[in-house]
């Protein structure tokens, strides 16, 4: 008897133990949630408030189309928006439209639009780094326009429009003349005392009649608000700096004078060196480079050594224009996107003490040496230009 | 009369010992407080644990085959003994409902928002309860598998957090006061290296007491390495953001993405915190019933199990409103709390005993 009820007493514990240890309590099941992708901030008509856009995604519309049916052309995400005093409580305004509660993880994007952007966003960003749903690996934007817009954009290759987005964050990756800036490195550099935050810029062209996303540049931070952006040649002299660059094309002037020459980006790194001249703070940038010839316009006989040589020239004198033109605009809008402060704070720990809280008067009259260190290496399948001897 | 009948080999102590300093210190990364210096931190703190692991283990081989709350009654008399025994006893309790505590916190804030915290908390406590029940051995046992799968656990998500890491967080070294890094590096030593005194109730169940003290020294050189990969993982990834999370270990972790395959892993961080968690709660709850019925004179500590298993259910629960109580105690308070029972009653142990040539055959 005793045995029996050992063996009931074990066999209540493992029941109770079955039930309770799977977590039954926060279940959540796929059909009860709505998936957001992307997550746009706009100001509100009403002063003080912001508007939140959320796109949710539709599962049943998300299958590829069936021959015949047409499936009648709905769109595979919703749109919703919802307004508050706080992002939180906009967030769950959501759930008077949606039956569905909204499920964050699977975000991939927050845009935020010009406007508020230009208040100041470490307001917004509170919420999305205390709330356990959200990544740290989401793509922070900005748009130039309406945050709510840019989600409404037509994604050809894609069904939901901020995947699109965030494809073509990785996209840009190509060309290296947009930033691309996760949640966590947005942070890093909104705590940081001195360098100045960045972001993706987003912005709306029309082609026949539709709206297309278009992902180009940097949005620049002074402290939290956004003062300025970066163009195409600017973005990429700043990744050049901060070792961000990933491929690219850079065009240079044929060494004969007709024609250009393309070359291709295929490695890049670089190190920035503060130094202490003559009491005054300077900055040294070393890049390395390495790039291939990737096409040509002219009519010349580029493989040849002297040729090759001066090619190489035009191609650091390019980078070293970059470099320099993202310089002066950051000068401009005194913003360290370049983390040169926290450079200098780790070499000179002591004399930074001294000077962390007037870096804004340092860093616009700062001077930088820029060395380019630009190879190149290959010539594709061709080594001469396809013309008759 | 023989409480405990099993018997430990030295290194099965060694991993056991480590398994219980990681418990819940892979989540709340000791020496947060030196911020991009905490690996040093944790190194300073490592030299001051290793003097009281040396103290503790010296204690033990001068009694051996005694627990501490059996020689704390020929040091100090029967009277005063027991009360300082009463002390310990309590010491092991609280901390182990402290870690319950952080359990139900970590759990409750992180997984499931929306689940009552006693659920951790009891489930918790019964898995341990179950484990003490089956005695010493079997924690041990438990110990040596936990302890290798996590040690591979946290290699594994360091590793893939390599490409992540920039060294340049780590500049300039020793960025910070000396009086702030000492506080940092105390904190450090009291959690989670001090906290082995509650081995003075396992080590007389070693086989051969000679070895005590070099298993606990490796112990404590294997533990302080792994913390110092920890939270140089935490440092090298989150950089300035470290300090403003409540768990810089998870975030870390959360981080990692290898070509967007390899994502959302911070739940080998969670399984990590269970496994650790559950040898640090088992061996004080061990020591806490032990000592209560050496303390009692009982004839099997049995009985005591499933009491205590409540009381600490419902100390942790009541112990604090909300995880701010919590962190302001284990950052501001604990480490001056536990002087007297990690140093202090240690130390004046050790001086009455070899001034008075105890214990006398």
């Amino acid at each position: 008897m005793p045995k029996r009820r050992k063996i009931l007493f074990k066999l209540i514990i493992f029941i109770i133990f079955i039930l309770s240890i799977a977590g039954c309590w926060n279940r959540r099941e796929l059909d009860t949630l709505a998936i957001v992708f992307g997550v746009g901030i706009d100001k509100a008509k009403k002063p003080g408030n912001i508007e939140i856009t959320a796109q949710v995604i539709k599962p049943g519309e998300m299958k590829s189309p069936q021959g015949g049916s047409g499936g009648g052309g709905e769109k595979p995400y919703w749109n919703l928006t919802s307004s508050g005093k706080t992002i939180f409580s906009a967030v769950r305004e959501f759930t008077h439209k949606s039956n569905r509660k909204l499920y964050f993880p699977h975000n991939e994007i927050i845009i935020f639009s010009e406007d508020i952007a230009k208040e100041g966003i470490r307001k917004y960003m509170d919420f999305f780094i205390r709330d356990p749903e959200i990544r740290r690996l989401v793509w922070v934007l900005v748009a130039k326009g309406n945050a709510s817009e840019v989600l409404e954009t037509k994604a050809i290759l894609e069904k939901v429009p901020a995947r699109n987005i965030a494809q073509l964050i990785e996209a840009r990756a190509a060309t290296s003349q947009a930033s691309a800036v996760r949640l966590q490195e947005f942070l890093t550099r909104l705590m940081s005392k001195t360098t100045a935050p960045i972001a993706s810029v987003i912005e709306i062209t029309r082609e026949k009649k539709e709206k297309i996303a278009r992902l180009i540049g940097t949005a620049v931070f002074k402290d939290d608000k956004l003062v300025g952006y970066l163009n195409k040649s600017e973005t990429r002299g700043l990744l050049w700096v901060i070792g961000e660059v990933k491929s690219g094309i850079i065009v240079v002037k044929s060494p004969g004078g007709n024609g250009e020459v393309s070359l291709e980006i295929i490695c890049a790194s670089s190190k920035i060196i503060p130094e202490i001249k003559d009491n005054n703070i300077h900055i040294r940038v070393e890049i390395t480079e390495e790039g291939n010839l990737g096409e040509q316009t002219s009519a010349e006989d580029l493989t040849s050594l002297p040729a090759w040589t001066v090619l190489e020239r035009r191609q650091s004198e390019a980078i070293h224009n970059e470099v320099r033109r993202a310089l002066k605009k950051a000068q401009e809008l005194n913003t360290d996107i370049f983390a040169f402060g926290e450079a200098v704070h780790r070499k000179y720990p002591e004399l930074w003490k001294d000077i962390e809280n007037r870096w804004d008067e340092y860093f616009p009259n700062i001077e930088v040496t820029i060395n380019v260190n630009a190879k190149l290496r290959r010539s594709g399948m061709t080594t001469k230009p396809p013309k008759p001897e | 009369m023989k409480l405990e009948g099993g018997k430990i080999s030295s290194s099965h102590l060694t991993f056991l010992m480590i398994g219980f300093m990681i418990g819940s210190s892979l989540i709340f990364i000791p020496g947060q407080t030196a911020g991009h210096d905490a690996w040093l931190a944790i190194l300073a703190g490592l030299a001051e644990g290793l003097v009281f692991a040396v103290i503790y283990t010296t204690l033990a081989m001068r009694f051996a085959g005694k627990t501490l709350v059996q020689f704390n009654d020929i040091v100090y008399g029967p009277y005063l003994g027991k009360a300082i025994s009463i002390a310990y006893l309590w010491y092991f309790f609280h901390l182990a409902s402290l870690v319950l505590r952080s359990f139900g916190d970590f759990f409750t804030a992180i997984i499931f928002p929306e689940t009552p915290m006693i659920v951790f908390i009891v489930l918790t406590a019964l898995i341990c309860a179950t484990a003490v029940r089956n005695g010493l051995e079997v924690i041990t046992r438990c110990g040596l598998i936990l302890v290798v799968t996590m040690s591979l656990a946290v290699l594994t998500t360091t590793i893939l957090l390599f490409k992540d890491m920039k060294l340049t967080n780590f500049l300039p070294v020793f960025d910070i006061p000396l009086k702030d890094f000492i506080k940092a590096s105390h904190s450090a030593a009291t959690f989670p290296f001090g906290e082995t005194v509650a081995f003075l109730m396992v080590i007389c169940f070693l086989e051969n007491v000679k070895f005590a003290k070099s298993s606990a020294i490796k112990a404590l050189i294997i533990t302080g390495l792994l913390l110092v990969m920890a939270s140089v993982r935490s440092i090298g990834v989150l950089g300035v953001t470290a300090p403003i999370h409540t768990y810089p270990s998870f975030q870390a972790v959360r981080l990692i993405n290898i070509g967007n395959i390899l994502t959302r892993l911070e739940i080998i961080v969670v399984g990590n915190l269970l496994a650790m968690g559950f040898l640090k709660i088992s061996v004080l709850y061990y020591g806490t019933v032990l000592g209560t019925a050496q303390l009692l004179k009982l004839r099997s500590y049995l009985p005591l199990v499933l009491p205590i298993g409540a009381m600490l259910v419902s100390f942790s629960i009541l112990q604090f409103d909300s995880v701010i109580e919590n962190i302001f105690f284990t950052f501001e308070i604990y480490p001056y709390y536990v002087i007297p029972f990690q140093i202090g009653l240690p130390l004046l142990s050790l001086i009455i005993a070899i001034v008075r040539g105890l214990p006398k055959d």
